[in-house]
Parts: C-alpha cells; structure tokens; sequence
C-alpha cells in the first residue's frame, strides 16, 4: 500500500519545489503579517502593558503557513479533476479511496514543509521559536496539517470547478483564520464569534501550537492540549470519511472518468 | 479471486447484457461481446457513438446499468482493483503530469502498480530506445511534441505489461509518422508478447488489421466480423459517381447497379460482381455524369452502409465469427 502513496506524496512535493511562486508568497504571507501588522499593533499596544504580540503572533502564522498550504494544495485536486495524473491514479490497481488519503497526506507534508520553511526563516531574522517539547511541536505541526488538508479536501471533492477557487478563499479560508486565536487570545471574543471560534477546528491547531511554543503569559492556550487533539482528530476523522466516501461513489466517479476522456466536447 | 462457474480463460473480455444509461440516456444499449486473449479488436464508429463508455465499462471507470462484464476471469463490478492490475489503459487526452520529466512521470505509474524500481528502471530504458526517446528522459513532459508525449503515454500505459491493453483513440491528432511508429510498437506487443488490444477509433483504415471489429451507433453495435471478411461480403468493387443531381441519377443508373448510397453529391454503389467491368456503362456514364472512380472497398463503405442501415448480408458461415455471443458455453 505504501509504493503508490509515497510515490503521490513524492510527486506533490517535487511541484511544490518547482512552482517558486507559490513556495516565495507562501513564506512572504505571514512575514507581511509578522512585520507590517505585528509592528502596528504592538506599537498599539504599547501603552497598554500587554506582553509581545509578535511573539503571541508566530504560533498562529506558523498555523496560517499550515492553513494555506494544505487547503490549496488539496483544493489543486479540484484541477487535477482535468488533468492527466488524475487518469493514472483512476485506473491504478488500487481502491479510489486510497487516492484521497495520498493526496490528504501529501497536501498535509507540503504545508509542514513550508511552515518548517518559515521557522527557519523566522529564526534568522532572530525570532526566537525554538520549541521547548520538540515531541508536542510535531504533534502541533502535524495535526493541524491533517485538519487543514482535509478540510481542503472535503471541499475539493463537493466542488465541480475552482471557479469559485475566490469564494472558498474568502468565506472558508480567511474567516478560519481570523475567527481562530491566530491573532488574539479567543477569551476576548464576544460570545457570537466566541462560539464560531470553538466550531472553527483550526482554532484548536492553533491553541496546540499556543502550547507547544509556550507562548507564556497574558497569551496563554485557551484548551488543553488533550482537548485540542481529541477535537482535531474528530475532526479529520469526519472529513476524511466523508471526502473518501464521495470520492467513491460511483456517479461522481462516471462524471470524473467523463470529464477526463472529453474535456474538450463537455 | 478467479470465478469458476462459466468464465472461458481463452477469453479476454466477456460482456453479456451490458448496457449503461447516464440519467434517462442510453449511453450503450444492451451489448453482448466476447474478446479473446491475444485478439486485436477495434471498436469503430463516430463521436458519441459509445466506444469509450464501452471502455470505461471494461476498465472500472464506470458501473454498467445492467448486465455483468468479466476481463481475465475478473467481475469488474466485484473485482475492479483486479481487473485494473491487468489492464492498461491509454486515454484520449494524456495520462501525464507535464510538470514532471518523461521519467517522472513513467517512475510515477511504475510505482502506482507498486513494480520494484530496478524492474521500473529496465522498462524505462527498454520502452523509451524503442521509441527512440532516450535522450528526451530528462526533459518535462509538456515541451514534448504530441507524437513524443503520445508515446510517453503508451509506454505509461504498458509499463506494467499488461494483459489487455484499451486504446481509446490512439493517433488522434498525430502525423503519419508518428502513426506509424506507434503502429509498429502495437503490433510488436501483440505479437512477441500476446497482449490483448481493445481499440477504439474513427480512422477506420486503422482497424483494418484488427482481428475483429464492431461498428456502434448511437451505443448499439450495428456490425460486427473481421474486417476482411465484412469487406469482402459488401461486395468487390464500389463505383462512384460524382453528380450535380444525385437523385436523378440515382434512378437513372438503378437498374444497372441497384439502390446506391448518396453522400452529397456523390452516389456510391456497391458492386458484387468480381468480374464487373464498366464497358457498355462508359458512354452513359460519359453523357451523364461529372466523374467515376470504380475502387475496392474498404471499412469506410462498410460503414457507409450500416450506418444507413443497408445491412450486410448474413450467411450461415458469417454466424460464427459475426455475433461470436451467439456461441454456446
């Protein structure tokens, strides 16, 4: 089972290196964030007496690196509906399913590889991240990775056309973000977004990350570590099997198999 | 897990009652067909006349509506990861990811058939020199020509030497030579190796060679036979006549050469004669008509005709190799 999975994993990782664009604004995304919004605030919050927000802040940019990542490398399955590998792997001596765990798992690599990138980015412009557990910084990597990628997923396989690609990045990807404790402490939320916090799963990768940085103080996580891991892995639990048994179904995989052999007569 | 019941090992595909419906239409109307192993077969007919959903059926692309399908014994409803293990399948459009290089990509599909690299890497060289693409291994996939990337994309598809190979459409938008050389490669894999080819097309000169061959029309098989045979039994020569009033000459010539076909301002009419000669025709065909070119017939006019539903005649001896479902088990 493991040939073909590390072989699409293979793949996917070979384009992110290939596609520098996309790997340069990935680590430029949360720099922007860090340096530009990061200063503004801190320099408003200075008279205030709170602690550092730029250091609160790396946690949640470490997740947003994970968020992008992995939903638009698993929202690329959506292009890959139309394109020639996506023929290799349907007609590959293996169940369908198997096709979305390699491609959940492969977006989730590409997302910790580039949140890798960015700690290292981050240390030398003299950020101090290094982690105090490296054990719960891995979890705090890996599992939100998975959250992110198969949430990308879940969208992917309900989605006929990225047409609305803006749609998802605007009412999915960034309400995440910002309805998540990335940017402040959950605990100063008014209830209404208080509560969407605590449905947004991504909330509790970033409150993991909280834990496995120590980001100490007025900062501090808002759940527990055990909390945060039993949420996430519902979570990746539920959309995997969702995502997975779609992706089997037999008309949306007719559709599938038509569009790829006539892409051009529709 | 091989069925006992009534599967024939010497056949390669066995379809009874296959049909499928997308919706309320009938993509493929009940088709019953037997492929041997080592058969070359051609499934022949226009645009949308069902020779892909035909494959898709026969590769686990698609579920049929009805009816049950075995490929080497598998039930592509029950067994489909099995069925997938033995065939291979080269689509319209290309099976490539053109970010990759030609031996990515070829790694690539090695590893999805889960075939040990050392072995991947023996294909590679011996598929890619046959193809004369040695020295294009390192290049990406999209700076390739259509007939390289064609190539690359039957080598992806024979990698893992597969029982039966489906073609659907294979030369499409590729020049003679390219055609040839894919051509060559087909019949050598047929010959050295037994392998099973299942093709679809619409350049019927192509399906000549094939073994056997079924013409579809709007998903109905409307013929069936080897070629030779179908060609043979439309008759020995096709006159045609090209005319500024078809119907009128059609009348005119009627009872020389019996109901032609009117294509446009052509009329083809089949001749059954072996030892027709234009002769005594000459002078009127002089007076009245534009031009003529009396030819042999080829696939072309066979499916000219069944596709005005001028149907072949069928003998007692076309039985057998016609409508091969009709064999008892």
């Amino acid at each position: 089972m493991w040939r073909p999975i590390f072989a699409i994993i293979e793949r996917e990782l070979k384009r992110m290196l290939r596609q520098r664009g996309r790997l340069v604004s990935a680590m430029v995304r949360p720099l922007i964030w860090l340096l530009v919004i990061g200063t503004g605030f801190q320099s408003l919050m200075a008279g205030t007496g709170g602690g550092d927000y730029k250091v609160f802040l790396i946690p949640g940019l470490l997740c947003m690196v994970l968020l992008f990542g992995a939903m638009l490398a698993s929202l690329s399955l959506v292009y890959d509906k139309e394109s020639g590998v996506m023929r290799m792997l349907i007609i590959a001596p293996f169940p369908r399913y198997w096709i979305i765990l390699a491609r959940t798992t492969s977006a989730a690599i590409v997302a910790m590889v580039q949140a890798l990138m960015l700690l290292l980015v981050l240390a030398l412009l003299g950020y101090r991240t290094a982690p105090d557990s490296v054990g719960l910084f891995l979890l705090a990597l890996v599992i939100p990775a998975f959250v992110c990628a198969s949430l990308g997923m879940l969208i992917a396989v309900f989605s006929k056309t990225l047409e609305n690609f803006a749609v998802i990045m605007n009412f999915v990807i960034f309400p995440m973000f910002f309805v998540s404790g990335a940017l402040y402490p959950l605990q100063l939320l008014p209830p209404v977004l208080k509560t969407l916090a605590l449905i947004n799963p991504f909330s509790y990768g970033v409150d993991l990350m909280k834990h496995a940085l120590a980001a100490g103080g007025s900062y501090a996580p808002d759940f527990t570590v055990a909390w945060d891991l039993a949420a996430m892995g519902t979570f990746i639990l539920i959309a995997m099997t969702v995502a997975a048994l779609r992706f089997s179904q037999s008309a949306w995989l007719e559709k599938l198999a038509r569009v790829l052999s006539n892409p051009r007569r529709g | 897990m091989r069925e006992n019941d009534q599967a024939d090992p010497a056949d390669a595909i066995e379809a009874s009652g296959v049909s499928k419906c997308y919706g309320d239409v009938w993509a493929l109307e009940p088709l019953d067909l037997v492929i041997r192993r080592g058969e070359f077969f051609g499934l022949l007919g226009h645009n949308g006349s069902g020779k892909t959903t035909t494959l898709h059926l026969f590769s686990t692309l698609v579920r049929p509506t009805a009816g049950r399908i075995r490929v080497v014994g598998y039930d592509v409803t029950r067994e489909p990861v099995a069925v997938r293990r033995a065939i291979g399948l080269v689509f319209q459009e290309s099976a490539l990811d053109r970010t990759l290089t030609v031996e990515e990509n070829l790694r690539l599909a090695g590893a999805l058939y889960q075939l040990p690299s050392r072995v991947v890497s023996e294909r590679i060289n011996q598929l890619l020199s046959l193809f004369e693409l040695g020295d294009r291994r390192g290049m990406a996939v999209a700076k390739l020509s259509g007939g390289m990337r064609r190539a690359v994309d039957i080598a992806r598809g024979v990698l893992h030497q597969p029982e039966i190979l489906f073609l659907d459409e294979p030369t499409i938008g590729l020049d003679v030579l390219n055609r040839r050389a894919i051509w060559r490669f087909l019949d050598g894999l047929r010959k050295d190796h037994g392998v099973t080819i299942v093709l679809s097309t619409h350049y019927l000169e192509e399906a000549a060679s094939c073994d056997r061959a079924a013409f579809l029309k709007a998903g109905r098989v409307i013929g069936q036979g080897q070629p030779q045979r179908l060609i043979a039994a439309l008759g020995a020569y096709i006159l045609e006549l090209e005319t500024d009033s078809p119907s009128k000459h059609a009348t005119l010539f009627h009872p020389q050469l019996g109901t032609p076909i009117v294509e446009g301002d052509r009329l083809l009419f089949r001749i059954k004669d072996g030892d027709f000669s234009i002769g005594d025709l000459d002078r009127k065909l002089r007076a009245e008509v534009k031009g003529w070119h009396l030819r042999h017939p080829d696939l072309n006019d066979v499916y000219v005709w069944l596709n005005r539903g001028g149907l072949l005649p069928t003998s007692g001896e076309d039985k057998n190799h016609v409508a091969p479902h009709l064999r008892d088990h």
